[in-house]
């Protein structure tokens, strides 16, 4: 009788253990990478900057641990303002923010520095742990 | 044997380049998504594709298909024993191009979408075959007029 419920206790234990590992193994391998969002509007028109080309290539790396680069040259154009800065956009490249899934990405910049990402379908805002300075060469509005 | 495996398992229709003339217009007000596949990695693997919601496709080894959608934000969807989804925004007249790779899985392997540049959209694109997808029953139930899937 003892030996038949010691029985049972093990297979109930190895039972627990691999439904532990593959709950481990699915939050690990499948859908943990979030980008950090919060929702914001964009407010058009409120202040009239000019658009401005990158004077070089400006390595990101993401809180993700992804990693983009804003190339050198590329013209970014004003789109707007939200409440942690001014929000531009470029057809020159394509940039996206990454974890699990992947999220087009407008940049943000607050006083000279890349302070974050704007998510123009998820209307939020992304930040970056650590602001970088660009070198932006401020342009006339056609050029 | 291999080399049959994956021709079996790739797409079998005429080639981007040969199509390319006949599919280079779209309707006005619109702006065109290309969705396309160019690993064998994982072969076997072939989920639906979702935009917004709607199946348009099949994520088959060397293989595109494209969809013309109104302006407006788009989210490009594969599962298989996870969601990967990718946002976009489409213009009128624009052209985006989404790839779809592969990641290693835990029973099967990821499939999921990336927007690619333009250049790169253009030239990976041109060896791909057409795939033909054919809505179920229950899909086409679902579907708006108008609203046709390329």
């Amino acid at each position: 009788m003892a030996a038949y419920q010691s029985k049972n206790k093990r297979v109930r234990n190895s039972a627990e253990i691999l439904l532990i590992i593959v709950l481990l193994l699915n939050a690990c391998a499948f859908d943990i990478i979030h980008v950090r969002q919060s929702p914001c509007q964009i407010e058009k028109g409120k202040s009239n900057r000019k658009p401005f080309r990158l004077g070089k290539e400006t390595q990101v790396t993401l809180d993700t641990g992804y990693s983009r680069k804003l190339k050198d040259g590329v013209r970014w154009d004003y789109v707007g303002v939200i409440p942690l800065g001014e929000v531009f956009r470029t057809n020159d490249q394509i940039l996206t923010v990454e974890g699990s899934n992947i999220f087009e990405a407008y940049i943000v910049v607050s006083s000279g520095k890349l302070v974050g990402f704007y998510l123009p379908v998820q209307k939020a805002f992304s930040p970056i742990s650590d602001p970088i300075e660009l070198e932006m060469i401020e342009l006339k509005h056609i050029q | 044997m291999l080399s049959f495996f994956i021709a079996s398992c790739a797409a079998t229709g005429p080639k981007f380049a040969e199509l390319s003339s006949s599919i280079s217009t779209w309707p006005p007000d619109t702006g065109r998504i290309y969705i396309y596949r160019t690993t064998f990695l994982g072969a076997a693997v072939q989920p639906e594709v979702e935009l917004n919601g709607e199946v348009i496709g099949k994520a088959v080894p060397q293989g595109f298909f494209y969809a013309d959608r109104k302006p407006g934000d788009y989210e490009v969807l594969t599962s298989t024993e996870v969601d990967r989804r990718l946002s976009l925004t489409l213009n009128s007249g624009q052209v985006r191009y989404v790839r779809l790779d592969i990641s290693w899985g835990f029973f099967v392997g990821h499939v999921f979408p990336v927007l690619v540049e333009d250049e790169v959209g253009k030239k990976e694109i041109q060896e791909c075959r057409y795939v033909e997808y054919k809505k179920t029953e229950k899909q086409s139930e679902k579907k708006e007029p108008g609203d046709e899937p390329q």
